[in-house]
């Protein structure tokens, strides 16, 4: 009995000790766990091209502009600038930055960050962005000009991206690169990194936007499977997560405990033909694969109706997107397309091979009801399912008949389209070649009035609907399912966790 | 004498029970199906077992009779275990058969090669061979078949070094047979019974590797059903639509239960150290 | 003793130098490359860059060189680094290792909980209905896919927080209950097939054992009979359980890929697996090699455990 005594005395004076600890430690922490399903794979921001390593960017640095929730262009370092004519933009820096080193950002950072992204050994995917960029001057400590070599309209969109972060370059020269390291101006802080398992981000204190950050710590998690995420909100053990998958979001929003919040989002998912063989170098063939596709149905399937069919340019993007009624060959015309067949010397169908991979971005499910919807115009098409590496293989080489695509759009259309089906666009692995769609790409670039380029870019997509180097599906929307302690947080539609930056959390 | 033991040893009996019902399955999926398997309907997506709809095991993502791809993905599964079974016997009875045979030099590089090969986790070489040769049905029997190689080896390669020097063998050798004639006519007989085992376990794991390897987006290719891409299909809805992988799942379950009641049941028959229990 | 551990580790060099070229020349075989994961669909790059790109990634020298040249670091104790992730191998490796041992031995030890008591009892040849019911039992967790079963534990415990771990692994040295507790699910998906294994070799083991002559001299001089069976017949059956354990160790450490991927434990097979999707070439060899040891060693000691237990076994040094 005594021994007992002994016993709970210790376990009292224990408790006691430990919440005197808790009261020490003052308010409770606000700490917000966001569930992701993919490992970042670095974080030098003018190096990586994996969404799961922008994902931590968006909180970690900062660019000269941003994207807010309406694709609008907003200050973010440069708190205004002047466009004088346009081969000359002239930024206007926010003073008294710091770098979470403590070291103040200047004009001479920004010359450097842009001048290191366009040196070929960094090998950067942002180079592509600012290739037209000729000088970058720093007229003084606060001003920044770049000098562009010919009109480019889309550049302040293209400086929103994050792999034009402005980053200190006495960090660069120690670590030879930033992928493991962090130094940004961003509203968080690199804490802690134990891969493939969880990433801790803390508040920086200095943050430029006073009053933000409202969270103290962010903690990613990386869990792959879509259903863990949501068990893991319905939990607790998240308060955030990024769902893409269609099943997985329509059973989230039939649950009161969590909040769903879904947009259609910039990428595009496409049927995308290899145009220099047959039959697909025909474009009646291509017009008739157009028609026969029902793009609602392929959205209801394989998405579970979460997205928004789509035109050449995302039809998030508002300003520019016509709507899929004013664009040719856009609905479904069975009839037609049998005759665009015959036509063309295929009045019995033929054969061809649709490749995709398991994974969402290889888009199995699209071309399975794809391949069943060709049938209706007697289209085989055979798929081959093929592991992602393979995919990409495929994808470089060129080598597919068609293929299901998920392509990154862009709110602003000069982006997405010119190197997406300009004749020797980067990323224009259609092989399609255009005389027309070049003309009207090289022209949406060089005009600065937005009446001008509306008129240009609504020819475009007409021109690009008829052509058809790919079939425009769908707008897979943008998802987080939220804990209903969360408030305050806003997509952006390109899947940017910026935003976390005004979000709370209720404890 | 050995049916009779057969039909008395239940465990056996079970299995062999189980796996006639799948063959009768197969036979009646040749002729007729409750619906086509492929076909796809927006109308029933993702419908739950109901008697009133006729998807007695309700539908998938694509509006397909899950029952009809279940029997249809029989014959696939099927004749997968079957044909990577019998390449992984065939190379490495042969294989194991003459390095035991043969001994020395013949031996140690054969069975250094099955060594390497042994040392690889098997679905990680799995996985390497579909990766390299592509998605296809051919190749998924071939890359199980290849897990086998090593496996086989070593059982015949053990049994016949138990019984090589036997009175028979030298008998024979002393007439003047060929080592050929002596291996597959007077060695090979008498390893039958652990090889009859391990082929009979060897059937029920290539249907557990199939599904794997299709569960892991590396297996047949879709529409086509096999059990293991429906499961890989069903992973994404199965919080939503359990259906969609429970009754493939139990499909696999049971065949796979077939075999190894087979197996073991013959095991007991044919293991001698535990002939004279009974 | 010391001479045939000896030899059995030297024999562990041309296997691993199989393993490793076999391992090398493969991957390379599998069509894409690291660099063109990291490049993917869309990211445009001048020829320059390419250039650049290609000299960082190592695929600006003939594979045979590079085989040279990755195995010339290796035996220097060099393992390279990840392509995709900058770090060096090794310590990605080792840091992952402790979760897929502890996955491993958990498994096992659930395994032999089950299945040498079941084993016992379907021994027991007085009630043979039992025997019939309690087989078929442990062959029907035999033949559950495990990844099928950790699925549907998932979808079965999602809703209990804890259970499941939630990309917060957390480690035995940090809190060991709510490591075991995590743990425990997967390794039961995978203990309860090698259970029916376990369960196999106890009962066979047993039945040859309770014939033999010493135990019908313990049963004639009136001893209890679970005396008999526990401590005369299992002392003695167990060898053959010991050898089937230890084998099926050295197959469970690299078998778990599928469990681990469910299960979203940052073990080796999980890393395996991304590697592979990755073309991470130096990973996957350095994987590979790990692995291969491990088994290698594993059964070692199995086979010295065995001779430890059981006197009568003398370890053969020659060919068998």
């Amino acid at each position: 009995m005594k021994r007992f005594s002994i016993l709970l005395a210790s376990l009292a004076a224990m408790m006691f000790i430990a919440g005197a600890g808790a009261f020490a430690a003052g308010p409770a922490e606000k700490v917000l766990t966001i569930g992701v399903d993919q490992e970042a794979v670095g974080l030098d921001p003018h190096v990586v091209t994996s969404f799961s390593s922008m994902r931590r960017i968006d909180l970690l640095y900062s660019r000269l502009v941003r994207l807010d929730d309406n694709f609008v262009v907003v200050p973010d370092l440069a708190e205004s600038w002047d466009i004088p004519d346009n081969l000359t933009y002239i930024f206007h820096l926010r003073k008294g930055v710091k770098f979470h080193n403590g070291r103040e950002m200047t004009a001479t950072d920004v010359q450097y960050s842009l001048n290191r992204v366009l040196d070929p050994k960094t090998a950067s995917p942002g180079s592509s962005y600012i290739s037209l960029v000729k000088a970058i001057d720093v007229v003084d400590k606060y001003t920044v000009k770049l000098s562009l070599s010919a009109p480019l309209a889309s550049l302040l969109d293209g400086l929103t991206s994050n792999n034009l972060s402005i980053v200190p370059k006495e960090v660069v020269d120690a670590n030879g690169n930033l992928q493991k390291v962090e130094c940004g101006t961003g509203p968080f802080m690199l804490k802690e990194w134990v891969a493939d398992n969880s990433m801790t981000l803390v508040k920086n204190p200095d943050y430029f936007e006073k009053g933000a950050p409202s969270l103290d710590k962010i903690i990613f998690r990386v869990i792959p499977e879509q259903a863990s995420l949501l068990a893991g909100v319905k939990s607790g053990d998240l308060d955030m997560a990024t769902i893409n998958d269609g099943a997985i979001i329509r059973q989230a929003a039939k649950d009161p405990k969590v909040v769903v919040m879904s947009k259609p989002g910039l990428n595009m998912r496409i049927f995308s033909f290899n145009c220099t063989r047959k039959p697909f170098d025909d474009v009646r063939v291509r017009e008739a694969v157009s028609l026969a596709l029902d793009r609602s149905e392929v959205l209801t399937i394989a998405e579970f109706g979460m997205g928004k069919p789509t035109g050449p340019i995302p039809v998030a993007a508002t300003q520019w997107a016509l709507p899929l009624a004013k664009l040719p060959f856009s609905a479904v015309d069975i009839a037609r397309a049998k005759k665009l067949l015959a036509d063309a010397g295929f009045p019995n169908g033929f054969s061809f091979k649709i490749t995709c991979a398991s994974t969402y971005e290889g888009g199995l499910a699209v071309a399975q009801v794809a391949q069943d919807e060709l049938k209706k115009i007697g289209i085989n098409a055979d798929l081959e399912v093929v592991e992602w590496g393979v995919y990409i293989d495929k994808w470089v080489k060129r080598d597919y008949d068609s293929m299901i695509e998920l392509r990154g759009g862009s709110g602003e259309p000069d982006r997405f389209l010119y190197r997406t089906f300009y004749s020797t666009g980067g990323v224009n692995n259609f092989l399609f070649k255009d005389a027309d769609v070049d003309k009207l790409l090289d022209q949406g670039r060089t005009q600065t009035k937005v009446a001008d380029r509306k008129a240009t870019y609504d020819k475009l997509q007409a021109a690009l609907s008829e052509k058809a180097p790919a079939v425009f599906l769908y707008c897979p929307n943008e998802n987080q399912v939220v804990s209903s302690k969360v408030s305050g947080f806003k997509e952006v539609g390109n899947g940017s966790l910026f935003y976390l930056t005004y979000t709370q959390v209720a404890r | 004498m050995a049916a009779n033991r057969l039909t008395k040893n239940s465990i056996a009996m079970t299995g062999i029970v189980i796996i006639a019902l799948y063959i009768a399955v197969i036979l009646v999926s040749l002729f007729w199906l409750p619906f086509n398997p492929v076909s796809m309907d927006t109308e029933h997506l993702l419908e739950p077992p109901s008697l009133s709809t006729g998807h007695l095991f309700g539908t998938d993502e694509f509006g397909r009779d899950i029952l009809s791809r279940i029997m249809k993905g029989c014959s696939v599964s099927l004749i997968i275990s079957i044909s990577a079974t019998a390449l992984g016997a065939v190379i490495g009875i042969l294989m194991g058969i003459w390095a035991g045979y043969l001994g020395g030099r013949w031996d140690n590089w054969i069975m250094r090669v099955a060594d390497v090969l042994f040392s690889f986790p098997s679905l990680l070489l799995a996985i390497f061979v579909m990766a390299i040769l592509g998605e296809k049905t051919f190749n998924v029997v071939f890359a199980i078949g290849i897990v086998y190689i090593p496996q086989f080896a070593r059982v015949s390669r053990g049994a016949i070094l138990g019984i090589k020097s036997d009175e028979f063998v030298k008998a024979a050798r002393s007439n003047g047979a060929s080592s050929s004639y002596i291996l597959f006519r007077h060695l090979l007989p008498n390893i039958l019974v652990p090889l009859i085992v391990q082929i009979s376990l060897s059937l029920s794991v290539a249907i557990l590797l199939e599904s794997s390897l299709s569960f892991l987006g590396l297996g047949v290719q879709p529409p086509y059903p096999s059990w293991g891409n429906m499961l890989s299909g069903a992973r994404k809805v199965m919080a939503i639509a359990p259906w969609t992988a429970v009754y493939p799942g139990l499909a696999i379950v049971f065949l796979v239960l077939g075999f190894n009641l087979l197996g073991d049941g013959l095991r007991d028959l044919l293991d001698p150290r535990l002939r004279n229990v009974q | 003793m010391g001479r045939y551990i000896v030899k059995r580790l030297l024999s562990l060099i041309p296997v691993l130098f199989g393993v490793s070229i076999i391992v090398f020349f493969l991957v390379r075989l599998i069509p894409g490359s690291a660099l063109e994961m990291y490049m993917g669909t869309q990211v445009e790059a001048t020829p320059q860059q390419m250039e650049e790109l290609k000299r960082i990634f190592g695929e600006d020298k003939p594979v045979p060189v590079l085989y040279v040249q990755w195995v010339g670091r290796l035996l220097q104790g060099d393992f390279g680094y990840s392509l995709r992730t900058g770090r060096p191998v090794l310590p990605d490796i080792v840091s992952r290792l402790p979760i897929s041992l502890e996955l491993t031995l958990m498994a096992l030890f659930l395994a032999l909980i089950i299945g040498i008591p079941q084993g016992i009892l379907s021994s027991l040849r007085n009630k043979p209905a039992v025997d019939v019911a309690n087989r078929i039992i442990g062959l029907l967790g035999l033949s559950l896919p495990q990844f099928w079963l950790a699925a549907l534990m998932v979808l079965a415990f999602s809703g209990f927080r804890g259970w499941i771990p939630m990309g917060n692994f957390v480690k035995f040295t940090v809190d060991p209950l709510k490591n075991l507790q995590m743990l425990f699910l997967p390794s039961l998906a995978i203990g309860i097939g090698l259970a029916a294994v376990i369960m196999r070799y106890t009962r066979n083991s047993m039945l040859e054992v309770l014939q033999m002559d010493y135990i019908r001299t313990a049963k004639a001089k009136g001893l209890k009979r679970h005396a008999v069976i526990l401590r005369h017949a299992l002392k003695n059956a167990i060898l053959p359980v010991i050898t089937v354990a230890g084998f099926n160790t050295g197959y469970l450490l690299g078998g778990a890929i599928v469990i681990e991927e469910v299960f979203a434990l940052p073990g080796m097979g999980r890393l395996a697996l991304y590697a592979i999707y990755q073309r991470d070439y130096p990973v996957i060899q350095g994987i590979v090699l790990v692995i291969a040891t491990l088994f290698v060693l594993v059964n070692l000691v199995t086979d010295l455990i065995y001779a430890c237990v059981d006197p009568r076994i003398r370890l053969y040094e020659g060919g068998r």
